[in-house]
């Protein structure tokens, strides 16, 4: 087999037996890798109703088939498990280089089984591997972790993924963070890890991807690679600015979220745009492995020092959400959040709704005692809550439920801006009716990752659609963005690359890589079967689409109140039922046999 | 008119903002600035996003979107991010 090991590891942390477990091709065939690959073992294995903090539930990392190859953006990783936040799947996806790492050291996969009874962390050496004790590492942060485990071993070779205070504690939103600053963010992977009381695994390998056709595989590579060098976002916008070259652009379109989503304006957005953050605080890119874009940041602050990020999302979350413009506060926020390992999407978001509902009066200073008050734009709350979540002191133990649970807790779910209790991304979809789709059908909930529909409706790729339209072409068109999103993940790619390719370009690169001759179709038919598998799993979980594939109220009933979209909201219900009707799907959201055979996965129904 | 410049523009005019009369579409303003800042609509060719008041001009009447006095113009190089 090429591009894939073909086998994987399986780690039982309650007996600490180590398993090597091969597959073969036809699997690969059928789902890829990496997120594909986990799904189906997910299907296969667990009951999808399992505790996601117990010990039935598994944790899986796997890099795909081009991590690790020359190919572009050739570093990435997901992390598939079912989510304490959501009580549904999510599949986390990571660059860096920790990814790149398992793939050197041979492995597929590992999947993480089981719980321990006290700290331990994995330590990986191509075919050694060895479950060490973390007792002496517990509550440490991500930098302090990754030190003290490459003294330990002796290595700086050494790729670390671990968790902070806060996945120890078994925050919803807890991340998990490799190289530093690089994580594995969304729906609380980082609790998973944490219940299974698995402070981190360190990995190092030797070996070479085993590749079909090594001399067409470089010049595929090669033509790719200048693709996206002259591409004017991949090439130019992107390592220039970051991901934060679009705060401008989505406040001038008028969907910049602003204080929990009460408006899409942000009168100071400038202040802590890309454009700002490079003027004043950039100091060089950081690219990931293999990674010819380079979107990276790494900035320098009196405060914290040399720091990696923050990304668009984070800048956003961080910052207009909660009314903030301070550029400085955000940075030292996000670099708090690397290191207690929290999520910088739910973090704000989370925040955002405890100033909601302390204007609203439902948080009373009473309850607050000492502790900074939630006022919009109050920096202060910051950098006092996010250590307070982490740790889950006072009022931080309740914010640590996430913004759903604790909105709840007062009364008002309805001021918690998430689908399926996932903190919403920086974009309104009162300004994106499309991407307002992709929220409400994404398997993992508030997501944008997985169908990015801002691309077409706003930056005009790969062709530019009116936001406001709602036509079956929009619904199409989402469809084609979540199919080709799952192959992507499934191959070990950023997402970032669809600004330059094209998903021909995808299936070139693979073809070249696993000595296959399918056809784009053949790709997408595996990015179609990875999405239904999820939301199979979702099914088999509890989820009810009738109650579950919405929106917050307030983008269904509440018109945008200002700016370019002023008056509209998402005509959510207009388009759900065209959209399961695309999808082959029965008219209450379900897989019919006949899709689910069509797929061949039948056996899991 | 106001006019808002973002990313490289802002590097190749040496300005973020500024007040122009007189064009009566997105094209006239367009060459307006072009002879303002020599090579601007070049620094456009790969791409461009143009907002009039926030409505992307390719849902209005593109290049031939008329123009106001009091209008808001807000026009960025190709980008992306996520
Ligand atoms: S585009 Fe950015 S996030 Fe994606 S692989 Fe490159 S540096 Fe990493």
């Amino acid at each position: 087999m090429y591009g894939n090991w073909g086998r994987f590891l399986r780690v039982n942390l309650s007996t600490g037996e180590v398993k090597v477990e091969e597959y073969g091709e036809e699997l690969a065939k059928k789902w890829l890798g990496s997120r594909g690959l986990a799904i189906y073992l997910l299907l296969k294995e667990m009951d999808p109703k399992a505790d996601p903090l117990g010990p039935e539930n598994k944790l899986i990392i796997a890099p795909g088939p081009l991590s690790g190859t020359s190919a572009p953006t050739g570093g990435r990783y997901n992390v598939v498990t079912k989510s304490p936040q959501t009580g549904f799947i999510t599949m986390s996806n990571s660059g860096g280089y920790f990814g790149a790492e398992l793939k050197f050291a041979g492995w597929d996969a590992i999947v993480v089984e089981g719980q321990s009874e006290k700290p331990v962390y994995i330590y990986i050496k191509d075919d050694h591997v060895e479950i060490r004790d973390a007792s002496h590492l517990w509550g440490k942060v991500v930098s302090e972790t990754e030190a003290a485990i490459k003294k330990e071993i002796g290595s700086n070779k050494l790729h670390i993924a671990s968790i902070g205070p806060a996945g120890e504690n078994l925050v919803k939103f807890a991340a998990i963070i490799n190289d530093g600053h690089r994580a594995a963010g969304r729906a609380g992977v980082g609790a998973v890890m944490g219940s299974k009381k698995l402070k981190a695994i360190a990995v190092e390998g030797s070996k070479r991807v085993p590749i079909a056709d090594r001399q067409k595989f470089m010049l595929v590579v090669r033509e790719k690679i200048n693709k996206l060098r002259n591409d004017p976002v991949a090439g130019g916008g992107l390592p220039k600015y970051g991901t934060a070259v679009l705060v401008n652009i989505i406040n001038e379109n008028g969907l910049y979220p602003t204080r929990n989503f009460q408006t899409g304006v942000f009168e100071h957005a400038y202040e802590q745009s890309g454009e700002a953050m490079t003027a004043k605080y950039l100091i060089r890119n950081q690219p990931c492995y293999a990674c010819p874009i380079g979107c990276g940041r790494v900035n320098k602050l009196p405060t914290v020092g040399v720091t990696e990020g923050p990304e668009y999302e984070s800048i956003w979350a961080l910052g207009a959400n909660l009314g903030i413009n301070d550029l400085a506060s955000i940075i030292e926020a996000n670099h708090q959040c690397d290191e207690f390992g929290l999520d910088t999407i739910s973090t704000g978001g989370t925040l955002a709704a405890a100033m909601e509902l302390y204007e609203k009066g439902y948080l009373t200073d009473e309850e607050l005692g000492d502790a900074p008050p939630f006022r919009w734009g109050n920096t202060e709350v910051l950098h006092y809550y996010i250590e307070k979540i982490a740790k889950r002191e006072g009022l931080g133990d309740k914010l640590a439920e996430g913004s759903y649970r604790f909105a709840e807790m007062y009364g008002h779910p309805e001021y918690s801006m998430s689908v399926k209790k996932l903190e919403l991304p920086a974009y309104d979809p009162r300004g994106a009716e499309g991407h307002g789709l992709g929220y409400a059908t994404n398997n993992r909930g508030g997501c944008h990752i997985k169908n990015y529909m801002i691309s077409p409706e706003i930056l005009g790729y790969p062709y530019k659609m009116d936001p406001h339209d709602i036509s079956d072409d929009k619904v199409k068109m989402l469809i084609l963005f979540q199919d080709l999103s799952a192959v992507i993940d499934a191959a070990g790619l950023c997402l970032f690359t669809t600004f330059g390719l094209g998903a021909d370009d995808y299936r070139d690169m693979l073809n070249a890589a696993l000595g296959w001759d399918f056809s784009t179709e053949d790709y997408l038919k595996i990015g179609e079967r990875i999405w239904n598998a999820e939301r199979l799993f979702n099914l088999k979980a509890g989820f009810d689409p009738a109650k579950d594939e919405t929106l917050p109220k307030r983008f269904l009933e509440e018109p945008m109140p200002e700016g370019p979209n002023k008056g509209h909201v998402v005509r959510l219900k207009e388009m759900l039922p065209r959209y399961y009707a695309l999808r082959g799907w029965t008219e209450d959201g379900r897989i019919p046999k006949e899709k689910a055979e069509e797929l061949g996965i039948a056996e899991f129904l | 008119m106001l006019v808002k410049l973002f990313a490289t523009l802002i590097e190749f005019t040496g300005k973020r903002k500024l007040e122009i009369s007189g064009p009566k579409t997105v094209g006239e303003l367009l060459d307006e600035l072009d002879r303002m800042f020599p090579g601007f609509k070049k620094e456009l060719e790969q791409g461009h996003i143009i907002l009039v008041n926030g409505k992307n001009i390719e849902h209005l009447q593109g290049l031939d979107t008329p123009l106001r006095e009091d209008d808001t113009i807000s026009i960025f190089p190709p980008a992306g991010g996520g």
